[in-house]
């Protein structure tokens, strides 16, 4: 790690170099390690290290962009003369109005933490012991990112973040069935292999000897990890500016209306007490938390400084690295609690589905945001409230929106989710939804 | 760069039992225009190594951007250490494959360098195809794009290889989406998602005429806002060369994934169904299926000369007149493979090991994964489109993939497309709308009846396939020929 103070010169070096009207550059520092593992041994494990530079460089409204993964003087140069000479040869944007302006950012703490490959080693082994025992084969990885990250532009905006995450996945297979756990925490000392090990176990033997079930329309009940593989397209799709103003998204011209059901409360906080909290995004603006959705009624969207400016909007701190293609996205989104537990909502299931997670989900439609995919990792059939026996994997057609709308209980408490990489975490609870179409079955 | 890559090996300490060190230096530049204005331009560079070892039988990787001696001395420890931290709970030996040494260059050829056309010349073709889809005021959004790749990769290794390898990668594509109340469209050309990539230089982009095809493409998405959906049931359908490189990108290049079938991808994108001991007995397909994974092919997308373990680029029969014939291999998998099917011994890795950048382990990935064309040896008549169509007494062609799914063994899949059309009597149709088809793998591929000659064959590229934990894209691509398939589960998605 090269600490604020360098790397704070490195980006005032740049700005000097910089002869355009307004400049911006993103410094990355990484420092990461991967230990992968399958058929009960480890068969991939790697460190790697890594520098990254973006300079985005305005001329009038004309805009160019280059990058590089080297800090020396020559580096600095020619990564400032590429992103030049191509905003010279651009046409001006006549959308574009500005770089932001400082404003203080909220202070967190940047404390980071290393894995050794030791460690990494041992939890890895924890987790595979459990299922030897149990004559189970465990695959997964065990993730340690550590970065530092950094915005500065000509404007006067400084802003940096440290920050490391472990992250310990698990996919146990039996000889017809599979189960799946993970944890992330801050420091691996925190991070509970043998949880992992015992959840990820004891879910492969619950869905031993899935048996077939007719696809159609069932009652399901979808577990966090589900949640969190289906919100995450709504968070895409659905509050973001770029998507919302080209009339593309499901929630295009819904503002201050009805959209989901009124038990539905969408919120993004990058602060909350269980995500590694992102004090600005990548424009050095300062993020906040935000409700997006209240009780079912569209409140907010996403902006960055570009559509803000656009569409007479205030930025909420979104930005993603420019040049976005994508528009501003929400990364700390989830569905606020409800009151109940997951017990609960098993007992109150007639005849449905209880899904561990989703895989391979792709959008059918982005406008009705109709998505596809396949249940994975432990299916369930649950009957008069009890889970009666395991099934073999369904296929899903459904729309994310009518699913919102048809939430009949959501659980008291939300669970971390690691993305399988990376510094993120998203938040998800239980949910208990009416209707969900399933539109064929596979051969396990 | 070779001897800073030898340099750097000659450091390695010599109780290792193998080792090998790649250098890559990788430049590449992106245009995308949305709505008649350029929103994204940007050049990309990044340089670094690694250093890969195999010790006490086990494997141990490291890779930096800093190439100086102290980093250097850094990553060699840390993969020694790295190495040592597995090794105790290693279940067996790591195995290679026995390889001769290489010294060898290669440049993909190309005929002009995309890096030296003009950024102006390029953009300008851009923005002229961008305006060109505003046919209608449904057109809420038009968009190009292009992108070049310079991959230098300097590989050696204790086997006394030196490779000194150049890839270059071309692609370019337009897309227009039309959107009505709650209705959206898109219409993309020459292929949806990045358009057409090959390892060819810009005359690929030259050849597209991006300008020309525009107009169409944006009315075809206008149109399909007023297309009847398509219709649900069990048909016939022809599926577009664009649309079947994805379904055999899916259904076969991940399925035959060696290191996938012998459970090592299993805790991400999951295992396969194309177990050991279906090799040589299985009927993955119809008698006149022939698939091949074929690295050789000049321009497709999975190009090269050697893979980034130093093995040559081959091409191999995966599938064989319908039956099962092989997997993409590595050095180390073949190994491990010898031992589950006594039938594969005296193999070697067939050349299929890539990594995304300096900083990634490689792994065995699709190189060309190809449909071969119909009117050659064990594969049928080589129909044309037309004459295909006029056989089909009603069916559906589908083209240009929408949306794509597979469950984690490569059995269950579901595709959509942006457009399809009806086929009545031997004849095109009515446009359709939100065309979707699901099927399982092996029932699918025998199902498919006649496949269209090398006329009608291209080399598709898919730039974006993902695999691996730390992830990694790469480039891969698929020949293939408009193909029919009998009784395929049509319309499965309630609109």
């Amino acid at each position: 790690m090269l600490g604020q103070t360098k790397l704070k010169k490195i980006a005032e070096k740049v700005l000097k170099l910089s002869k355009a009207d307004q400049t911006e550059v993103l410094l990355s520092v990484s420092e990461d390690a991967l230990t992968r593992f399958a058929n009960n041994h480890i068969h991939q494990n790697m460190a790697w290290n890594n520098l990254g530079i973006s300079v985005r460089v305005i001329y009038g409204k004309k805009i160019g962009v280059a990058s590089t993964n080297a800090f020396d003087k020559e580096s600095l140069k020619d990564v400032v003369e590429r992103a030049s000479t191509l905003a010279k040869l651009q046409s001006p944007d006549p959308n574009f109005q500005s770089l932001p302006t400082p404003l203080s950012t909220p202070e967190v703490d940047k404390e980071v933490f290393k894995a050794t490959e030791e460690e990494m080693a041992s939890s890895v082994h924890t987790v595979i012991k459990q299922a030897q025992a149990e004559g189970l084969i465990a695959s997964g990885a065990y993730a340690n990112d550590v970065s530092e990250f950094a915005v500065a532009n000509s404007l006067g905006v400084w802003a940096y973040h440290a920050g490391s995450s472990c992250n310990l996945s698990t996919i146990v297979l039996g000889k017809n069935s599979s189960g799946f756990a993970a944890d992330v925490a801050r420091k691996s000392s925190e991070v509970d292999a043998q949880t992992v090990g015992q959840v990820a176990v004891q879910k492969t033997l619950e869905s031993k000897d899935p048996e077939s079930i007719e696809p159609g329309e069932y009652e399901v009940i979808l577990e966090p990890q589900a949640v969190s593989e289906m919100m995450a397209f709504l968070q895409w799709y659905g509050p973001n500016a770029r998507i919302y103003h080209e009339n593309a998204s499901p929630l295009s011209g819904q503002m201050g209306k009805q959209v989901f059901g009124n038990n539905i409360t969408l919120i993004d906080d990058p602060f909350h007490e269980k995500v590694f909290p992102m004090p600005f995004d990548f424009e050095g603006q300062p993020k906040r938390k935000i409700t997006f959705v209240e009780k079912g009624i569209l409140k907010n969207i996403a902006y960055d400084s570009y559509y803000a400016k656009k569409y007479g909007a205030k930025n909420t701190g979104h930005a993603l690295p420019a040049p976005n293609t994508m528009g501003p996205i929400p990364l700390h989104f989830y569905i606020a609690p409800g009151d109940k537990t997951r017990d609960e909502m098993i007992r109150s299931v007639k005849r449905g589905l209880l899904v561990t997670r989703l895989w391979y989900v792709r959008v059918l439609n982005p406008k009705a945001l109709n998505v596809t995919g396949m249940t994975r990792d432990g299916t369930f059939l649950i009957e008069n409230g009890k889970i009666v026996k395991p099934v073999m994997n369904l296929r899903f057609n459904q729309s994310i929106p009518k699913a919102l709308n048809n939430v009949v209980a959501i659980e008291n408490k939300l669970t971390q989710l690691a993305s399988f990489e990376g510094e993120m975490i998203s938040l998800a609870p239980t949910l208990h939804i009416r209707k969900w179409e399933f539109s064929s079955g596979t051969l396990f | 760069m070779l001897k800073d890559a030898k340099n750097i090996l000659a450091q390695i300490p010599s109780s290792v039992t193998y080792a090998d060190v790649r250098i890559v230096n990788q430049n590449s530049e992106d245009i995308a225009t949305k709505d008649g204005v350029v929103e994204a331009l940007q050049s990309n560079h990044s340089l670094g190594y690694n250093v890969r070892i195999l010790k006490d039988g086990v494997w141990g990787f490291a890779a930096s951007h800093d190439m100086s001696e102290s980093g250097i001395d850094a990553t060699i420890k840390k993969a020694m250490s790295i190495a040592a931290a597995s090794a105790p709970y290693k279940i067996d030996d790591v195995q290679l494959d026995d390889q001769k040494p290489i010294k060898d260059t290669y440049k993909t050829p190309i005929k002009e360098d995309p890096f030296t056309v003009p950024m102006e010349e390029k953009m300008e073709l851009l923005l002229k195809a961008d305006n060109a889809q505003r046919v209608s005021e449904k057109i809420a959004v038009s968009q190009a794009m292009y992108h070049a790749n310079k991959e230098h990769k300097y590989f050696v290794s204790t086997l006394g290889s030196e490779i000194d390898q150049e890839i270059i990668w071309t692609g370019a594509g337009i897309e227009a989406t039309a959107v009505e109340g709650s209705d959206l469209q898109n219409r993309s050309y020459p292929n949806s998602f990045r358009g057409q990539n090959q390892t060819r230089g810009y005359e690929l982009v030259r050849g597209l005429d991006l300008v020309g095809h525009a107009p169409q493409i944006a009315e075809e998405a206008v149109k399909l806002l007023s297309a009847d959906t398509c219709p649900t049931g069990e048909f016939d359908i022809i599926l577009d060369g664009n649309q079947l490189a994805l379904q055999i990108h899916e259904s076969c290049g991940h399925a035959v994934e060696l290191d996938r079938v012998l459970g090592y991808e299993a805790s991400y994108a999951g295992t396969s169904f194309l177990t050991p001991e279906k090799l040589y007995e299985f009927q993955y397909g119809s008698s006149i299926v022939n698939l091949t994974a074929d690295a050789t092919i000049p321009g497709g997308l999975g190009t090269f000369a050697y893979d980034d373990e130093g093995t040559p680029a081959q091409r191999t029969y995966l599938v064989k007149e319908g039956m099962f014939q092989d997997y993409i291999t590595s050095r180390d998998t073949v190994k491990k493979l010898q031992n589950r099917n006594p039938k594969y011994q005296n193999r070697t890795s067939n050349g299929t090991v890539r990594a995304s950048s300096w900083n990634r382990l490689p792994m065995i990935r699709m190189t060309n994964i190809n449909l071969e064309p119909g009117g050659e040896e064990g594969t049928g008549k080589g129909w044309s489109l037309d004459e295909l169509i006029a056989d089909t007494k009603y069916g559906i062609f589908m083209s240009t993939n929408r949306s794509w799914s597979i469950d984690d063994k490569r059995y269950n899949f579901q595709f959509g497309t942006e457009i399809a059309w009806e086929i009545k009597e031997g004849k095109l149709g009515r446009m359709l709308k939100n065309p979707t088809y699901q099927g399982i793998t092996p029932e699918f591929w025998n199902s498919c009846d006649a496949i269209c000659g090398r006329d009608e064959w291209t080399v598709w590229g898919t730039p974006n396939c993902g695999k691996g934990q730390p992830s990694q894209v790469m480039y891969t691509g698929h020949g293939a020929s408009p193909s029919r398939f009998k009784k395929v589960k049509v319309g499965v998605v309630k609109w």
